[in-house]
């Protein structure tokens, strides 16, 4: 085992705002078509969004291990086997195309042995919770969290995982990663892939290059649900520091998992739900509040209120900070400083 | 174990990272074939010659303060659209049938022999039936070429096409009957403004996603958002309010609505009586308006009266204004009126309309809809004090065979609460129109703005001496007096299927099915067929007849055996036996390429130039260059029915074809076929003709006066500045700003401008005979007929997510989002108890036809409900049979009405549509 990652100068954090995400996975095609598409990365997604409650990206992801106990222990986890992430599947497109046949076959897709698959990144979307009509889902993203505590960089015996002093991103050095998978499942949210043709290790890279030249990564920038917000965490003007420290409305995923991650989420609000006799029962949740703490802890019914009673104050016709922050008319104020415009760059590849 | 020191800032892997995010040309692009309302703004990154990927622009301003930017617009399938440039469905050859249809054993051959077997089969087709029998199904993929190129080629040659809005069934009947439009579209950015939000008929987290965002955020800024279905949609997480109405009873659901604002006295009085039919007068009696024939000599069929209560006597209502000067309109009362016939009790249009809605009291409307009375109360009273907006593009209450009684019930809701012509209200369908030059082009014989000029110069004309003749015409009136002329509507040459269908393509079995429509439909489905055909109901255009059939399919834009109700083997079974030739031009292989005879391949979005399809949605028009060629011999659309064009003129030549008249008597040359496709040499050149559009639509006004290509490529977008010369852009009747969202109807309520229809108001009373007949001359709720048989579920459906239409459906990249095959949702119980798991196979079955598919278990669905969205395509299904199979496509009878005011046929508006929600289906496990 490595050492545990030293405290970086500054953190780079994000907020996701889950009132307002779409399901669409334009953030999970964003990147896909940025960094997952060559050789041994058609199965990546390093960024995904699934339905919850839901079994996630891999299969059950919270349920494979990883993190840190309340003392600081790393727990052990495994290593998800491929039909649980997913793999890219084939389709016979010449068979249906093209063959000579007499029967006229389906394009159905197969995993690489030919079975018909049983799970994918996405394949329990829109499915939920609760009974009809008090039936209840939420949209969760899934990147790496860039965690102050990564028990990936501590799991790795060739110290191949690192978190940036500048920024607090987290990244793997493929040169010196040999494949062991220690990171993978030493990682919570199993936000760590395998690519098999190379045997490294592989996952979301926060974007850095974008960054560094003063551009929000490519799932941020290309939210069309405006979902996604991005900074400094010690920026006290930002909207990251506002949402997270000032208003206490954005939260952690699985608080308990023990890593502090640096992904914060504004928890879900749902439709009143029914009585039984039909009418709208104004009591509670619709999503149950015990499920709600489990994945964003006990801060949950405090941020939920704050944001109801915000959004009371602006439905009266006065100023209200933190719906401001949510609304954000000007995009570009969802991006914090980092607000170039990539096209307006100079970036010539190296032949 | 020795490690290495780690130096991050030297690290090979972020220097390998930092090489890979790198280009060295970046382009405009937008993607504008299929996508509507899209418009959505991106850029393309090529590296050395080739595209490796694209990202949102982020470059649109704010237009009013306050009210959030567009940016970013885009969703997964254009922001992954190069996937598919070079994917394993894409089309790179021309290819021929080499075995029966659908085989899919294929040989390549050439654009040459591609273009004179289908020309040759054109030729025979005229020559033993006529041009009638060349038929091109509308599509909506058609893009900025597949328009003017497909319209062109079919043009010269006198074939019909069919009518896009019946096609896809994209209709709103009820608009239609009330306003005499079908289609108010106010821009995205004014949903903002609402303080009620209504997602009604529409699952916008599905269908909007560049564009859903402003309801969410007027959600932030105060406003209640409200889901109206009977599944937990995706869109109602993230409503206050989720109401889930039984299928198809919506109508009962705002008529209950509209009891309440009466009874509790909320109605806007004002509103209502200046911009409804409501305060006019009617005899109970016959249903019909009290009309100026009646009370005097020689007085005007279409001159209607209102009761003045300071006079205390019927007044003329104003046909130029909706405006009522110094007469107050009463709302109710009872008189007795002396005309030429005698004493005649009269009421107004607003007490007959009470008096029905007491069947829909709170607790009358919660029978049928299921919906708490408490509900409809509460709901009642905020639409009422509130700026409620019915948020929809296209309002997908038409798919439903009531859905005309639906939309009409909810327009009178709106009407009573003042709810449409200011910021943050309406309701709303689709529209395009606003770039006129699109089509302008093809009238021109020279570049330059003179012809346009003198087009716009006789059209001023033309309006003076019609408004001098009848001052109270309206320039949305002579607009749509001007679509309906023969072979007019935006140069489409549009027929209504519906003729075709029923002739040539076997749904009158089906449609004369009495069990499967409406109790109150009287008589036999073809008396009332007859009847509409026999007292020239639908003349004015090329209506496709039983002695035209079918031999040449051209489809271009579509994939007319995936979208067609009642399914492709409906279409297989009776009209491919007779036909000759099915010429499909597509980018991809589409269940219908499957099925052709030959096969054309299309050049793909980045492979040409192109422009998002304009409408008021978004205010811009939106650019998408062309950054590279295409692959293989992939062509865009002007230039592949160029290559038609030629053949045809060279084998009519050869053939020595004489020039042939159509059924109307329009000549056509077709000797002559390339040369008027290219306005002699004039179109040959897509860059060429792309700037003259552009600078047309600039003279017409809705670009502004500096517009041309090159501008285009500098700023990537224009916001229209107005609306142009098409009927359906300016019955918008509103006056676009720069810096204010757009919003439908303010010239009516604002100037009193009046609507098209026959009582120049909104019309609730519809008087045609048939209506009255079936006891809807006035809105009102009836139960979804039992189409396809009496079985215990009903299937509902509504786009996908993943894929527009089926463009992008069977990409492999886009398919790992899903579960890569098509899937019905099934309410979990449902589930349980029938004993089928999640991904289980089922056979899913009605008197009409069956299909089968994985069930996907969810608690969103309700009960009895099960539900297949749209888009998948046949060969992902076993047997290639979809969900459209076991959909009979019916038509509502009354809409072959005519004869009547506004209900008259004109491109894209009043016609038959194939409905398909609610068909009731049984499910069986396969196993």
């Amino acid at each position: 085992m490595a050492k545990k990652a030293a405290p970086s100068k500054r953190q780079l954090a994000m907020v996701f705002d889950l009132n307002k995400c779409l399901g669409c996975q334009t953030c999970t095609l964003a990147c896909k078509t940025a960094w997952t598409t060559r050789a041994g990365m058609e199965h990546q997604w390093w960024n995904i969004v699934n339905t919850f409650p839901g079994r996630g990206t891999p299969r059950d992801v919270f349920s494979h291990g990883g993190g840190y106990t309340k003392k600081g222990e790393p727990i052990p986890g495994d290593f998800p086997s491929k039909r649980l992430w997913g793999e890219a599947w084939d389709f016979d497109y010449e068979g249906v195309f093209g063959s000579n046949r007499d029967e006229p076959i389906p394009l159905h897709p197969r995993e690489h042995d030919g079975a018909a698959p049983q799970w994918g990144p996405n394949w329990d979307e829109d499915m939920g919770g609760g009974e009809y009509p008090n039936s209840y889902f939420f949209y969760l993203q899934q990147i790496c969290m860039n965690c102050s505590e990564p028990a990936c960089v501590e799991a790795c015996p060739r110290e191949s995982v690192y978190k940036r002093e500048e920024d607090g991103i987290v990244l793997i050095d493929e040169e010196r990663c040999h494949g062991y998978r220690f990171c993978a499942e030493a990682c919570p949210y199993k936000r760590i892939y395998f690519n098999e043709q190379r045997n490294i290790a592989q996952k979301c890279i926060s974007c850095f290059p974008r960054l560094e030249a003063g551009v929000a990564p490519a799932c941020i920038r290309q939210c069309p649900g405006r979902v996604r917000h991005i900074d400094y965490l010690d920026n006290a003007d930002g909207h990251i520091y506002k949402l997270v420290k000032k208003w206490k409305v954005a939260l952690p995923l699985r608080p308990d998992f023990g890593v502090e991650p640096n992904v914060y989420y504004i928890p879900p609000t749902s439709p009143l739900a029914f009585k039984e006799n039909g009418e709208f029962d104004d009591t509670g949740s619709r999503i149950p509040m015990d499920y709600l703490k489990e994945m964003f802890g006990p801060g949950v019914e405090q941020a939920l209120a704050t944001l109801e009673a915000e959004r009371e104050k602006a439905a009266a016709g006065k100023k209200s900070e933190l719906m401001d922050i949510l609304i954000s008319r000007n995009w570009n104020d969802l991006l914090g400083p980092f607000t170039v415009d990539p096209a307006q760059l100079q970036r010539q590849p190296v032949r | 174990m020795v490690l290495d020191p780690i130096a991050p800032a030297d690290i090979t892997t972020e220097k390998r990272y930092r090489e890979r995010w790198s280009w060295d040309k970046v382009l405009w692009a937008s993607h504008c074939i299929d996508c509507y309302p899209g418009n959505c703004q991106l850029r393309v990154y090529l590296k050395d010659g080739k595209v490796v990927r694209e990202e949102s622009a982020g470059t649109f301003q704010t237009i009013q303060e306050g009210v959030p930017d567009m940016n970013p617009m885009g969703c997964q399938k254009g922001v992954g659209w190069s996937r598919m440039l070079d994917s394993e469905e894409r089309l790179l050859y021309p290819l021929k049938r080499d075995g029966e249809r659908g085989s899919g054993r294929w040989k390549r051959i050439t654009w040459d022999e591609a273009a004179t077997e289908i020309a040759d089969a054109i030729i025979d087709a005229v020559q033993e039936v006529g041009p009638e029998s060349v038929m091109a199904p509308s599509g909506c993929n058609l893009g900025t070429w597949g328009a003017v190129g497909r319209g062109q080629f079919m043009r010269i040659l006198g074939g019909l096409t069919t009518d896009l809005n019946a096609e896809m069934n994209d209709f709103s009947p009820g608009h239609y009957l009330t306003w005499g439009t079908f289609d108010p579209v106010s821009s995205i950015d004014d949903w903002f403004l609402s303080e009620m939000v209504f997602i009604w008929f529409q699952n916008p987290f599905y269908t909007r996603i560049p564009h859903i965002h402003y309801a969410l955020e007027a959600r932030y800024n105060g406003a209640e958002v409200v889901t109206v279905a009977p599944d937990a949609s995706p869109s109602s997480i993230h409503s206050d309010y989720y109401v889930p109405v039984k299928v198809g009873s919506d109508a009962a659901f705002a008529l209950g609505m509209a009891h309440v604002v009466i009874e509790e006295g909320l109605v806007n009085e004002k509103f209502v009586s200046e911009q409804t039919d409501l305060p006019l007068l009617v005899n109970p009696k016959t249903k019909r308006y009290l009309r100026q024939s009646e009370m005097e000599e020689g007085g005007a069929e279409d001159q209607f009266y209102a009761w003045d209560s300071k006079t205390n006597q019927p007044v003329l209502a104003p046909k130029g204004t909706l405006f009522w000067g110094e007469v107050t309109p009463a709302l109710e009362g009872q008189w007795n009126i002396q005309t030429r016939a005698g004493s005649v009790q009269v009421t107004t249009v607003f007490a007959m309309m009470r008096a029905r809605l007491k069947d829909y009291t709170p607790e009358k409307a919660s029978e049928h809809c299921g919906v708490h009375p408490e509900t409809i109360r509460t709901l009642a009273r905020k639409i009422a004090s509130k700026k409620t907006n019915f948020l929809c593009c296209l309002n997908n209450a038409g798919k439903h065979y009531h859905g005309d009684l639906i939309e009409r019930s909810q327009i009178l809701l709106l009407s009573l609460t003042g709810n449409w012509g200011r910021q943050g209200t309406g309701l709303r369908a689709w529209l395009s129109g606003l770039m006129d030059g699109w089509f302008t082009v093809l009238a021109k014989s020279k570049r330059g703005p003179e012809e346009i000029s003198s087009i716009l110069d006789m059209m001023e004309q033309m309006v003076g001496f019609i408004q001098s003749q009848d001052p109270t015409l309206t320039r949305t009136q002579l607009a749509i007096m001007q679509a309906k002329m023969p072979g007019q509507g935006q140069g489409t040459g549009f027929v209504p299927p519906v003729f075709w269908w029923y002739h040539h393509a076997g749904y009158k079995d089906a449609w004369r099915n009495r069990a499967w429509h409406d109790p109150s439909m009287a008589r036999e489905f073809d008396d009332y067929f007859n009847e509409a055909v026999s007292k020239g109901w639908w003349q004015g255009f090329d209506l496709p007849r039983p002695e035209h059939p079918t031999r040449v399919i051209i489809e271009s834009g579509g994939n007319f055996i995936r979208r067609t109700r009642g399914g492709g083997k409906m279409l297989l079974k009776h009209l491919f036996p007779g036909l000759k030739m099915v010429a499909t031009l597509d980018v991809r292989m589409s269940g219908t390429a499957m099925y052709s005879d030959i096969v054309l391949p299309i050049a793909h979005q980045y492979e040409k130039l192109g422009f998002g399809i304009p409408s008021t949605h978004t205010m811009n028009l939106t650019f998408s260059d062309k950054a590279v060629d295409p692959p293989g011999e992939a062509l865009n659309e002007w230039e592949a029915f160029g290559i038609l064009a030629k053949k045809l003129e060279e084998r009519a030549k050869a053939r020595g074809v004489e020039p042939y008249k159509n059924a109307l008597g329009g000549e056509h040359d077709i000797r002559e076929a390339h040369s008027r496709y290219t306005a002699n040499g004039l179109w040959t050149d897509t860059e060429a003709m792309f700037d003259e559009m552009i600078r047309d639509s600039a003279l017409i006004g809705t670009l502004p006066p500096d517009a041309s290509l090159e501008e285009l490529r500098r700023k990537g977008y224009f916001r229209f500045q107005g609306l142009g010369i098409s009927a359906r852009a300016i019955a918008q009747a509103t006056d676009p700003k720069p810096d204010e969202t757009f919003v439908p109807f303010r010239n009516h309520v604002e100037k009193g401008e009046p609507y098209p229809t026959l009582s120049r108001r909104a019309q609730f009373l519809i008087e045609h005979e048939w209506f009255i007949e079936a006891d809807e001359h006035l809105p009102r709720h009836k139960d979804s007929p039992a189409q396809g048989g009496n079985y215990p579920f009903q299937l509902t459906s509504g786009h996908n997510r993943w894929s527009i239409h089926s463009l992008n459906i069977a990409n492999h990249v886009m398919q790992e989002t899903h579960r890569g095959a098509p899937h019905m949702v099934m309410n979990n119980g449902d589930a349980e108890r029938m004993g089928i798991a999640d991904n289980e196979m089922v056979r899913v079955f009605n008197d009409m036809g069956e299909f089968q598919v994985a069930v996907k278990t969810s608690p969103s669905a309700a009960p009895g409900q099960v539900i297949v969205y749209n888009g998948f395509d046949a060969y992902q299904f076993p047997n290639w049979a979809t969900a459209n199979d076991a959909e009979p496509g019916m038509i509502k009878w009354l809409h072959l009405a005519g004869g009547y005011g506004h209900l008259q046929y004109w491109s894209t508006e009043w016609q038959p549509c194939a409905v398909m929600r609610g068909t009731r289906v049984g499910v069986q496990k396969l196993s």
